[in-house]
């Protein structure tokens, strides 16, 4: 039966059989690549989470326990609040910052690559390097923020910035967009560059004002850009742990712990293995979700109309 | 036959010579930060004997997980210096030799450190001795008491007369500062040095059995009145409450009237910055009488090791009197307590009042350690700078008792 269905096949879609083998074997090292660094981490991290899994000694089937506990957890409730409140301000800071910067940059002007190459500068250096870069700017004695306010006779004493938590917690925001606004300028650059130079032509010669060609013309067609520099900054922001860990120790008073440091702390800290990878797949299934939310509501999938 | 019977047993002793030559290697972890002592006592060991120890380093925060790993992996060291809190847990955890019967036999057990020794036993069995010690001690420079009026040989002997030479030290000038200590969420640090406020005055943070949290006590809040007064003074370095335990030797700086320290600064104050000129003391109770925290490393052996033999050899070397003199002079503490007064002879006198703090001195015994006081985000470190710098000293209280306690509950 077997034989005679394959002779039955059109020559047309046993070819595109073929080619559909030949295409995997073409993907097969990439899909090797998946499997062994991501697909297998991820099913072994699972396997942990159902257990008691302390970092030395014996482990024990615990079944679902770990994520009953999680709902219990009040300090991962509140390393969640903090988490979202981050990712909005500093999302939100980005875009303010980076969308202008973009249109600032897009436009052929004198010393325009001078320009890019500044903005675009922080964006290379490692984040860790970043937080420790800022720290010392941040350090009220020897510091340089502190002492140029006083210096510049604007307070009386210098401020230990990293001291308390609203100043701390600004202080990491203007860290972290001076770092990344520069990566999503970039991408944001590259939507504006897209945008074809006759359909802005054809908007003014119809008598449409700045405003409305932005919010008509640009916006529309680079909903793709900005689907992607918003995922590509939520989905860092939530994984935020660098710039805590480094700059606060997740404080003033704990008040900065993010759920990533939550995790490190419940696997290292406290040697709870097998509770951080509970919470390790939690958060992967809310950055799931939050990216099939964004994308759906920035309807990318759809063709442009 | 005599010749046959000659030849044959010269081959049997170069064989047993040859087989008792083939030293072994021991191979220790040792975390960083505890200064040259033992680096120099594992020297002196190597060139005198003749079964070797290798030493590795490693960073002192990852020291705990590091050694798990490796465990886990079947590539642990030998031996470890393990810093003394991290004891229980890992005997708990089943991974270090049962030292009991051998550390029982040795002439000297009674006289070593009494802290150390009940940090390294779990239900009555011992799984790790002292190697090194260190405790808490109150400091004073003496030419800022100079300067200031005070009189340089006279150490303070209340936190009363402590705030007071604080305001004189002060009034010196912008950056004297008259009082230092590393107040933003180092657990390690203000345990090391704020405690002993509260174990001098007879209370605790734990209970005895350390199955229930005793935070909010009289004392404590006393304690933590006489920080938060010289912070509000601004007898203190506004750094203080931003500094997670990297600037804690402050005091090396020259421009910290006062600081408690530990015994392991006085060896490096010693030997790197001769021209501070300072005086140490035992660190006055909030209300009364005297302590200190007695810290430093216990010395464990890795479970199953085949070179037990030659680790104890090692471990019954750094108990000699050479072994023990070497430590002390890059200031880690004697451990025996027979031979100290021989083991210091010509040291720095100041390394007395670190021996003599030892009498005095607690450790907190508990499995989760790490959890309750030493993780930055844990609630001990929290609730030191929330009391001290923060607004609401009620609620840092009840904070922390309520988490210390649900902590605790969950480990056991």
């Amino acid at each position: 039966m077997a034989g005679t269905g394959s002779k039955d096949l059109s020559p047309q879609r046993k070819r595109r059989r073929r080619s559909g083998w030949r295409g995997l074997v073409y993907i097969a090292p990439a899909m090797a690549l998946v499997l062994l660094f991501f697909v297998m981490p991820v099913i072994f991290t699972g396997w942990m989470s159902l257990h008691n899994w302390p970092l030395m000694g014996g482990t024990r089937w615990i079944g679902f326990k770990n994520y009953a506990r999680m709902f219990h957890d009040a300090r991962f409730m509140s390393a969640l609040q903090f988490t979202a409140y981050y990712t909005v301000i500093v999302t939100i800071a980005i875009f303010a910052v980076a969308f202008p910067l973009a249109i600032f940059v897009e436009k052929q002007r004198r010393f325009v690559s001078t320009y890019r190459t500044i903005i675009f500068l922080p964006v290379v250096v490692g984040l860790a390097t970043a937080s420790l870069l800022w720290v010392w700017l941040a350090n009220v004695d020897s510091g340089f923020i502190g002492p140029a306010l006083k210096a510049l006779g604007l307070v009386n004493k210098s401020p230990n910035l990293l001291a308390a938590s609203d100043s701390a917690f600004l202080t990491v925001i203007i860290m972290v967009v001076w770092k990344i606004a520069g990566f999503t300028m970039i991408i944001l650059l590259t939507g504006l560059q897209a945008i074809p130079a006759e359909l802005t032509e054809a908007a003014r010669i119809d008598g449409a004002g700045r405003w409305q060609r932005f919010r008509h013309l640009t916006l529309p067609l680079m909903r793709k850009t900005i689907a992607l520099a918003l995922i590509i900054s939520v989905t860092g922001s939530i994984l935020a742990f660098d710039q805590f860990y480094i700059m606060t120790s997740g404080g003033p008073q704990n008040r900065m712990i993010s759920v990533v440091y939550y995790i490190f702390n419940q696997s290292f800290v406290s040697f709870n293995l097998g509770y951080g990878a509970a919470l390790s797949i939690a958060l992967l299934a809310i950055l799931v979700a939050i990216s099939i939310v964004q994308l759906w509501l920035l309807r990318v999938g759809e063709e442009q109309p | 036959m005599i010749k046959r019977l000659l030849a044959a047993t010269s081959i049997a002793t170069l064989c047993l010579a040859a087989s008792a030559s083939a030293a072994e290697k021991v191979e220790m972890w040792v975390r960083s930060g505890i200064g040259e002592a033992f680096k120099k006592t594992v020297e002196s060991y190597n060139s005198s004997h003749e079964n070797q120890v290798g030493m590795t380093e490693v960073p002192f925060s990852e020291l705990v997980q590091k050694y798990a790993t490796a465990i886990a992996g079947g590539q642990a060291p030998d031996a470890l210096s393990m810093d003394l809190i991290y004891n229980p847990a890992f005997a708990a955890a089943g991974q270090l030799e049962d030292l009991t019967d051998w550390a029982k036999s040795l002439p000297y057990f009674n006289s070593l450190s009494p802290s150390h020794v009940k940090l390294g036993t779990y239900q009555d069995r011992i799984y790790g001795l002292p190697l090194s010690v260190e405790t808490s001690v109150f400091a004073w420079n003496k030419d800022l008491y100079q300067k200031a009026g005070l009189d340089p040989e006279k150490a303070p002997a209340s936190w009363d007369e402590i705030t007071a030479n604080a305001e004189k030290i002060r009034a010196l000038g912008d950056d004297t500062y008259g009082f230092y200590f590393s107040g933003g969420g180092c657990g390690g640090c203000m345990i090391f040095t704020f405690t002993p406020l509260i174990w001098g005055s007879g209370t605790d943070i734990l209970s005895a059995d350390s199955k229930t949290a005793t935070l909010d006590t009289p004392e404590m809040r006393k304690a933590v009145d006489i920080y938060r007064n010289m912070v509000k003074k601004d007898l203190v370095p506004a750094g203080a409450a931003s500094d997670n335990g990297a600037n804690f030797l402050s005091f090396t700086n020259g421009k910290i009237g006062q600081q408690s320290l530990g015994a392991f600064a006085i060896g490096s104050l010693v030997t790197e910055h001769p021209d501070i000129h300072f005086g140490v003391t035992l660190i006055p109770g909030a209300t009364g009488g005297t302590s200190s925290f007695a810290g430093g490393d216990n010395f464990v052996i890795t479970k199953g090791t085949p070179k037990i033999d030659a680790v104890k050899e090692f471990l019954e070397y750094i108990y000699s009197e050479d072994g023990q003199k070497i430590m002390a002079k890059y200031g880690s503490l004697p451990t025996r307590g027979d031979i100290a007064g021989k083991v210091l002879q010509g040291l720095d006198p100041r390394l007395q009042v670190g021996m003599q703090a030892i009498s005095v001195a607690k450790t907190p015994y508990t499995l989760q350690f790490n959890d309750l006081i030493n993780s930055a985000n844990g609630p001990w470190a929290t609730f030191t700078s929330a009391a001290i710098f923060g607004e609401d000293v009620d609620g840092a209280f009840s904070n922390a008792q309520t988490e210390m306690q649900s902590i605790i509950d969950s480990g056991q």
